[in-house]
């Protein structure tokens, strides 16, 4: 089998709209919590977010799109996208190879156009730009078009691990000789469908959340996007590597529609079964990204779950205080952390973090700290029980 | 090395052996089963996409596959715009979570878990009209990557009422009532919609299948020269016996079917099946499941050119909305 390395990276986030400024806000424990001004929503300026304050017609003039049908969503993928190839050096090469996969994912889609599809749906529709947009395949469809992509171009919604999904579905394609280079991550955008939907299943926080802690109150919700380049060995030479992604594994809870088992059976076989794909041992990993979305259920279970794993834990964290919980886009914005992990040597804190959970008594790492980081696992888990897990390793 | 073990469908069909019913203001709803065998609660609370899915699914289930591979065009649109009405409506008032948790396109992927007690791969693509053919190619991945494991892969899509009116304003669907014509002889714009929900047992063992799947090529964009390059490569000089063609009667679709048509040899046969299944993302599933399932005399209303034997090679080739196109070349075993 092919051995698969990220050549790559595009990252938008509440944290900065650039690598570097991502690194910098892990680094000096820059939360990007707050309140979101750019959406009409009760909520915006009640509940916290990892929220990008940044009007969507800037980015509309930023890459000349006139189309009102282009969503939030998709300019959020199309930001990280193009910094990604572009970190890649393949804009100039072209992306219309056949051997270039586009593997894309995202959970809001155009559903973040709340009004107009309520406009659509119950008043006379005479053809508004937006029909086309509403669906999930809207955001991936654009950016094969634009940049005239002709290999294996999909879209995955498995909820929250989405985008840990495309970035293993991209790496097996290229382990199974179907691509050379797969582009791999996701996007969504804060929106009242989540926003309102999360806010029924009461586990939205009213203040910045608190990964692990006793006293967490729920998850912020926050939007982003991030897309890794992906490349087998045969068009690797003389390429900048940040890592390679040397294990992955996709598993089902089989527990709830909403809710993981207590013991965290998901999670537990999906960074099992990434430890056995990466032929590693639970004490060869250096750091744990975790899921850590600060709600009752999701820590205590992904707690217990790394306790059977590791028994004693390596250093771990969680970067959802910093963008919020990104939904489609958490698996690919938390990888390309677990990547500047790697290229830095460095592991980055946990915020909000005080009372360890009775009964697990695990504690995150809390200051961002230089250490040898030789394989990072990172972890994503969502509704309808699907569970995630990658491992990135250092081959510098 | 892919290969077909059990299949199972609901469509918009009683059966393959009785005289085909038509569509009911140009829709071909889905002759949908009792759901014996779904917890009742459970059933209430299901979207009919999930319905259908975990509906034709079950059969299959008994055979413990080791993953579930799900692809849905549109599937979760249908709750999913009902709970943004509710946003709307009740100007972010308190909403009930039910709607939002069913509304995900994963739930039937999940469902089948859950009901399954499946901890193994889960997965649901959504990339609208590739959506089924992604799971396959997903499906042709994991039997290399795990030689003696079972998988349950598969498409469903329901017509969901708002967004069927969406595809009617945009001219996806016949504006005249197409109701005891012949949709391939209309010559106008528009299809006419449909929904379903195809799935198959798959795994690589060649004993006992009913089918091999031989490709699963996914081609985007308008280009013409790319689909004969495509199929060139595909066949590799050797027509198969029956070329089964997603013709829907669309005028403006026509000219890619007979690209399709003119790249194979005249005693090659040609089928078609979007009379029966309607037009729909994932209806390529149902393509496939008919192609496994095709009665030794083909009955004369799939025919379009007969074919010379009882097909063994068949070609599937679909396009959805012009710009997403698959290739699925199969040989029937049985």
């Amino acid at each position: 089998m092919n051995r698969v390395f990220v050549t790559g990276i595009g990252i938008i986030s509440a944290v900065g709209s650039t690598l570097t400024e991502n690194r910098s806000a892990l680094l000096n424990g820059k939360s990007g919590i707050g309140f979101c001004t750019n959406l009409t929503s009760r909520y915006a300026r009640v509940l916290p977010f990892g929220a990008i304050n940044t009007d969507t017609g800037e980015w509309r003039d930023k890459f000349r799109i006139s189309h009102p049908g282009i969503t939030r969503t998709t300019l959020l993928a199309l930001n990280a996208f193009s910094q990604a190839i572009e970190d890649a050096g393949l804009e100039k090469t072209g992306l219309t190879d056949p051997r270039v996969a586009l593997v894309g994912a995202t959970t809001v889609g155009g559903m973040c156009l709340t009004d107009e599809l309520y406009r659509d749906t119950t008043q006379p529709c005479e053809g508004s730009p937006y029909l086309t947009s509403y669906d999930c395949a809207s955001v991936n469809l654009f950016l094969q078009a634009r940049y005239g992509m002709t290999g294996v171009v999909t879209t995955i919604n498995t909820a929250c691990s989405s985008s840990a999904n495309a970035i293993q579905y991209g790496a097996r394609l290229i382990r199974n000789g179907l691509a050379s280079t797969a582009i791999v991550g996701g996007a969504d955008s804060l929106a009242k469908f989540t926003i309102n939907g999360f806010h029924a299943l009461q586990i939205l926080s009213t203040a910045p959340c608190r990964p692990f802690d006793r006293d967490r109150a729920g998850l912020n919700l926050g939007e982003g996007a991030a897309f890794l380049v992906l490349e087998g060995e045969e068009t690797l030479a003389g390429k900048k590597v940040y890592a390679e992604l040397t294990g992955y594994c996709n598993t089902n809870d089989a527990f709830h529609p909403s809710a993981l088992s207590l013991q965290g059976d998901g999670p537990y076989l999906a960074m099992m079964g990434a430890l056995q794909s990466a032929g590693l041992k639970p004490a060869d990993i250096d750091f744990i990204n975790t899921h850590g979305t600060a709600t009752e259920n999701n820590d205590e279970a992904e707690g217990r779950a790394m306790l059977k794993l590791f028994g004693e834990l390596p250093p771990f964290a969680s970067t959802k205080p910093y963008t919020g919980h990104t939904l489609g886009a958490a698996g690919a914005i938390e990888a390309v952390y677990s990547l500047l992990s790697i290229g830095h040597q460095e592991l980055y804190a946990s915020l909000n973090f005080e009372t360890p959970i009775p009964d697990i008594a695990i504690r995150p790492v809390c200051t961002s700290r230089p250490g040898a980081v030789r394989h990072v696992m990172s972890n994503s888990f969502g509704f309808g029980g699907n569970c995630t897990s990658l491992i990135f390793s250092n081959v510098n | 090395m892919l290969y077909i073990h059990q299949t199972s469908c609901i469509f918009p069909q009683a059966g393959l052996d009785s005289p085909p019913a038509g569509p009911v203001g140009n829709q071909l709803k889905a002759v949908e089963p009792r759901y014996e065998g779904i917890p009742g609660n459970t059933l209430r609370r299901m979207s009919k996409s999930v319905k259908m899915g975990v509906g034709a699914a079950l059969p299959l289930l008994s055979y413990a596959p080791d993953g579930i591979l799900i692809g849905t065009g549109y599937g979760g649109m249908e709750d999913s715009i009902r709970f943004l009405n509710q946003i709307v409506e009740y100007d972010e008032g308190v909403l009930t979570p039910g709607t939002f948790v069913q509304s995900t396109a994963n739930a039937i992927a999940s469902q089948l878990g859950l009901l399954q007690h499946n901890r193994g791969y889960n997965i649901t693509f959504v990339n609208r009209g590739l959506a089924f053919e992604s799971a396959l190619l997903d499906a042709t991945m994991l039997v290399r990557e795990h030689p003696g494991k079972s998988w349950l892969a598969g498409g469903v899509d329901e017509i969901s009422a708002h967004h069927h009116r969406f595809e009617c304003t945009e001219g996806w669907y016949k504006k005249e009532d197409l109701a005891g014509k012949d949709l391939y002889a209309s010559n106008t714009v528009g299809s006419i919609a449909g929904e379903g929900s195809a799935l198959f047992l798959l795994n690589g063992r060649r004993d006992g299948a009913i089918a091999e799947i031989k490709k699963v090529v996914i081609l985007g964009g308008e280009n013409e020269n790319a689909l004969r390059s495509a199929l060139t490569a595909l066949l590799e000089g050797k027509s198969p016996d029956l070329l089964l063609s997603g013709e829907n009667g669309d005028s403006r679709a026509s000219k890619w079917y007979q690209i399709a048509e003119s790249m194979m040899d005249p005693d090659s046969g040609i089928a078609r099946f979007k009379h029966l299944s309607g037009e729909y993302p994932t209806a390529s599933a149902f393509a496939l499941w008919l192609a496994c399932n095709l009665p030794a005399v083909l009955p004369r209303h799939l025919i379009k050119r007969p074919p010379g034997s009882t097909p063994r090679h068949i070609l599937i080739y679909n396009n959805y909305k012009f710009t997403q196109h698959s290739l699925i070349l199969l040989e029937r075993l049985l």
